[in-house]
């Protein structure tokens, strides 16, 4: 391949940007991707009292305010060495449970559901909710409608606030809920479960009882053997709000489990000259650049990781799901020990299954005895200094990490954010959905934009991490150069 | 007497600004409620005519933007833009559809169904959702940096965009 080089002072940039570099013989050799990135939140943050971050910061992002907002609130428990009481943990990952059962349920049946229910191949135009109704049936739509209001229900009714929850804080969560508000939130969570499994039920029925689809959720294209990041609970079981980093490698054995707080003993970032992103890696497997194996410290942050690296999940329903995605996916271990499965679109299932723990959750939660207790917060008392403070957002590890002066006011402020992890792996599936459909400088147009979609919308990635996002449906340029570096092709949809 | 059975309904039209609050001009549509309330509740101190009207600030888009809709006879969104090769500060009305074939801000998501997609599911959910829908926006200059600040040119359209939505109102508070 010939060797280009992209002068820094024209990185790529722009929303959903891909580049696709040919090689003489016209093989993909390379594909990058660019997404804007906001700049400058450390500098807005340092100055400010540490316990406006759990409000600020859930401004960080529209589309996961709950997940800024419950790793900034341990973060400043950890700045001011405090130690919520039970109830306040309580209420925290039960509002945090109905996020994630409505976030998931909305990628899957206005994201990722289109690919699979509409089909691959579809237009655009139609891969979308109104599609999977028109597939499915009108009552699905009611249904995740109904899915998210009540989640968001219950969010604003221990959040207290409609859209950006602003309970938690330092040591705990400002007010507790009554029996009636447990009443209804057990409800819900009931309801939940029922469309967890109903859910469930949709991917069997349209995505394993198709043969074609099921070849293509099993297909090299859209495999990768990378490590894997999630939080898990003492008994190694996924758990979303609090617990110990695991990381299993591509051989399926269980590298080690970390505390949040020693996260960079683990995470190190790789830089590269064509873009502003920073691609984290295993700092003790190093940075060999954007491969597969072992030897290579790529590693990915998504419901699909969080599921390889526990050993089940902690709800009896979710684990019935779990033991099913591994008897059907990968029926044999690794070579290490564990079963895991590789194959990135299965992340779609892996969400529907982290549905339904978060709907069992949800329940266990309501009906535990101390969840209407009145003492829901410690107030702190102690010098704040440093603290870190980690959650599984619904796209993967986040964590918050403060340092404060005396008076907690903040001197410095750094952010993992969800899909940030996943940089590496995303630029590794959409380099792999490329080969796929160019030869020998044939580009197969049909398709080649959706796979290439496809490719990163199984992570569920967050563009830019804000509410901001640009016109249109979410905008996509794929520009192919020869090995000289000219353009020869430009593909686009929604610019 | 009214029907009791009848859902009780709020106001008549939701004016909603739309975008991040820190995100440099995004936060542009916060500012112009900010206005448009207080103009509302200057008139309405003065012995105004004052239109059956609730002001919200929401960061969201897509299905969330729809849901927050309901219950609504008609919706004004006031948002960021980045229409291509227009001025900073360019304050332009018009009716939602007449603009989801241009540019604009939160009005979309990478990360949920667009407004357009969504509005027509809940329509076809019998959802009760405004009969009419316009928008206000503002050209923003710099999106993409945080900051409680907006830049010169956006920040003096703030009084424009707040008259574009009272007269939308018809109201005779501009």
């Amino acid at each position: 391949m010939e060797r280009i080089t992209i002068d820094p002072v024209t990185r790529l940039e722009g929303h959903g940007k891909i580049e696709i570099f040919l090689d003489p013989d016209g093989e993909v050799a390379n594909a990058y991707f660019q997404i804007p990135e906001l700049r400058g939140f450390e500098r807005f943050c340092v100055g400010r009292p540490v316990e406006e971050m759990p409000t600020l910061t859930n401004r960080i992002c529209g589309v996961c305010p709950e997940a800024h907002h419950m790793a900034a609130a341990k973060a400043a428990d950890a700045v001011y060495h405090v130690d919520p009481p039970r109830p306040a943990k309580l209420l925290r990952e039960l509002l945090y449970s109905a996020f994630f059962f409505t976030d998931h349920t909305t990628h899957f049946y206005a994201l990722g559901g289109p690919d699979f229910v509409v089909g691959p191949d579809a237009p655009a135009a139609e891969r979308n909710i109104l599609g999977v109704i028109g597939k499915v049936g009108m009552e699905v739509g009611g249904k995740v409608i109904e899915a998210r209001k009540r989640g968001h229900d219950v969010i604003e009714m221990i959040g207290g606030r409609k859209i950006h929850p602003a309970s938690a804080v330092p040591g705990g969560m400002t007010q507790g809920i009554t029996e009636e508000q447990r009443a209804e939130i057990e409800k819900f969570g009931r309801w939940a479960i029922e469309f967890g499994q109903f859910s469930l039920g949709i991917f069997d029925q349209i995505v394993l009882g198709n043969a074609a689809y099921k070849e293509m959720v099993l297909s090299d294209g859209y495999t990768h053997r990378t490590y894997y990041m999630g939080m898990v609970d003492p008994n190694n079981k996924v758990n979303f709000y609090d617990g110990q980093v695991s990381i299993m490698s591509p051989d399926g054995q269980r590298v080690g489990t970390y505390a949040p707080a020693e996260y960079r003993d683990w995470i190190a970032e790789h830089v590269e000259p064509w873009t502003y992103l920073k691609f984290p890696y295993l700092k003790k497997v190093g940075w060999k650049g954007f491969v597969d194996g072992v030897d290579s410290g790529v590693y990915c942050a998504t419901p699909l990781s969080r599921l390889n690296t526990a050993d089940g999940m902690a709800t009896p329903l979710a684990q019935a799901a779990y033991e099913r995605f591994y008897d059907t996916l990968a029926p044999k271990p690794e070579s290490g020990g564990k079963r895991l499965v590789h194959h990135r679109l299965a992340t779609h299932w892996a969400r529907l299954v982290e549905l339904l723990y978060a709907a069992e959750r949800v329940v266990e939660l309501a009906t535990d005895p101390e969840i209407t207790s009145s003492n829901v917060r410690t107030v702190p008392t102690e010098k704040p200094t440093e603290g870190v403070g980690t959650v599984e957002a619904p796209r993967g590890t986040l964590t918050h990490h403060y340092w404060t002066d005396e008076n907690g006011i903040l001197t410095a402020v750094n952010l993992i954010v969800g899909t940030t992890n996943n940089y590496a792996p995303m630029a590794m599936s959409i380099k792999k959905a490329a080969q796929s459909l160019i030869h020998k400088g044939t580009v197969v147009h049909q398709g080649l934009l959706n796979r290439v979609e496809m490719a990163f919308r199984l992570y569920d990635p967050c563009f830019g991490c804000a509410t901001h996002s640009l016109p249109g449906e979410m905008p996509l340029q794929v520009a192919i150069r020869n090995s000289d570096g000219e353009v020869i092709e430009i593909l686009s949809q929604n610019c | 007497m009214a029907d009791q059975a009848a859902p009780r309904r709020g106001p008549r039209t939701l004016v909603v600004g739309l975008g991040n609050p820190v995100l440099g001009d995004d936060g542009v549509g916060w500012r112009v409620a900010d206005e448009v309330e207080g103009r509302l509740h200057a008139a309405r101190e003065a012995g105004r005519r004052i239109p059956d009207v609730e002001v919200e600030r929401l960061g969201v888009g897509g299905l969330r933007l729809m849901e927050c809709l309901t219950g609504y006879e008609a919706a004004i969104l006031v948002d960021a833009a980045e229409f291509p090769g227009r001025p900073s500060g360019e304050v332009r009305s018009c009716s939602f559809e007449a603009l989801a074939d241009h540019a604009a801000g939160h009005l979309d998501s990478a990360h949920d169904a667009s407004l357009r997609t969504a509005l027509a599911l809940g329509r076809r959910l019998g959802a009760d959702l405004p009969a009419r829908i316009d928008t206000v926006t503002i050209q923003a200059h710099r999106t993409d940096e945080f900051s409680e600040e907006l830049s010169p040119a956006v920040l003096a359209a703030v009084p424009a965009a707040a008259a574009a939505v009272l007269e939308l109102l018809g109201t005779e508070a501009r």
